[in-house]
């Protein structure tokens, strides 16, 4: 079960990860910079992924 | 949807090297009909699970929903696997070894009892298994081509199993981090694509963005990858 849940989800950082990335895009999608949450999402997910393969 | 296709296709192939390498180690302790017993009850689970999967999603109506909850699914998956492809290209972590890990597994006390050799293969071909369906159901299912998709994960496994009986050694030299790599970046430009677009942004280059993105995550991943190796180098020789 633990294995299932984690191929799914991943484990905590990679939820942080992604979970900070969409908050970011979504609040970025409510302002009027809304135009730029298609550049900022990506660079915001690579850094993501270098910060995961830091660990 | 051939970039899905292809996407399955690639995940698939590195899950069913992986899976190969438990089975094989499995086979030379209970025997091969025991040890495919195991592998295939294992995917028969996975056909039933890829069924329900694709069943519950069918079922959400509001296709902004289904297409975010498949964005948030593949984002987590893609810079799961972009991220340890960065650590494993740049020396931070080690590369998956076929043989090493063949070695532990024959290495096992348990390996030679039948019924936990029997789990062993079983549980191992679920779980590489498990990445294979999460693909399978969630670039099929937004693409409205699951039946391909499965096809293209059944493919994959009918090239990894004439290999392994041609090779009936560890498939070693599949290029597994270069596959996670770029799997890795596809998958995130897919995920970031359906997220932002499901809440409601306006892709300037409309599907053509997602081959942008490829390019920005593969691009960026291999700045990434000599960064870190002109960093380990630095550091090694201060």
């Amino acid at each position: 079960m633990q294995g299932f849940i984690k191929t799914l989800f991943g484990d905590k950082y990679t939820l942080g990860v992604a979970g900070v990335c969409i908050f970011v895009a979504v609040a970025l999608l409510h302002s009027p910079a809304a135009i730029l949450a298609g550049a900022v999402l990506p660079v915001t997910l690579l850094g993501g992924a270098a910060y995961l393969a830091r660990r | 949807m051939m970039g899905a296709l292809i996407a399955t296709y690639l995940t698939a192939t590195v899950e069913w090297v992986e899976a190969y390498t438990i089975v094989l180690a499995v086979a030379l302790s209970i025997g091969w009909p025991r040890a495919l017993g195991a592998a295939g009850s294992a995917l028969l689970l996975l056909a039933v699970l890829t069924t329900i999967g694709s069943l519950i999603l069918t079922m959400i109506h509001d296709l902004t929903i289904l297409q975010f909850i498949i964005g948030v699914f593949l984002t987590l998956f893609g810079v799961r696997w972009l991220g340890k492809a960065i650590a494993r290209g740049a020396g931070l972590k080690k590369l998956h070894d076929e043989d090493a890990e063949f070695a532990g597994l024959r290495a096992r006390a348990d390996i030679h009892e039948a019924r936990a050799a029997w789990w062993i293969a079983f549980n191992g071909m679920l779980l590489e298994g498990l990445e294979v369906w999460l693909i399978v159901v969630a670039l099929g299912v937004q693409t409205h081509h699951t039946v391909a998709a499965s096809l293209a994960a059944a493919v994959a496994l009918l090239v990894v199993c004439v290999a392994g009986i041609l090779a009936r050694k560890p498939l070693a030299k599949v290029p597994e981090n270069t596959i996670k790599f770029t799997v890795g970046s596809g998958i995130l430009s897919f995920g970031t694509y359906w997220v932002l677009e499901s809440l409601g942004y306006q892709w300037p280059l409309g599907d053509a963005s997602l081959l942008a993105l490829f390019a920005f995550y593969a691009l960026g991943g291999l700045a990434l990858i000599r960064l870190y190796r002109f960093k380990s180098a630095a550091s090694g020789v201060v």
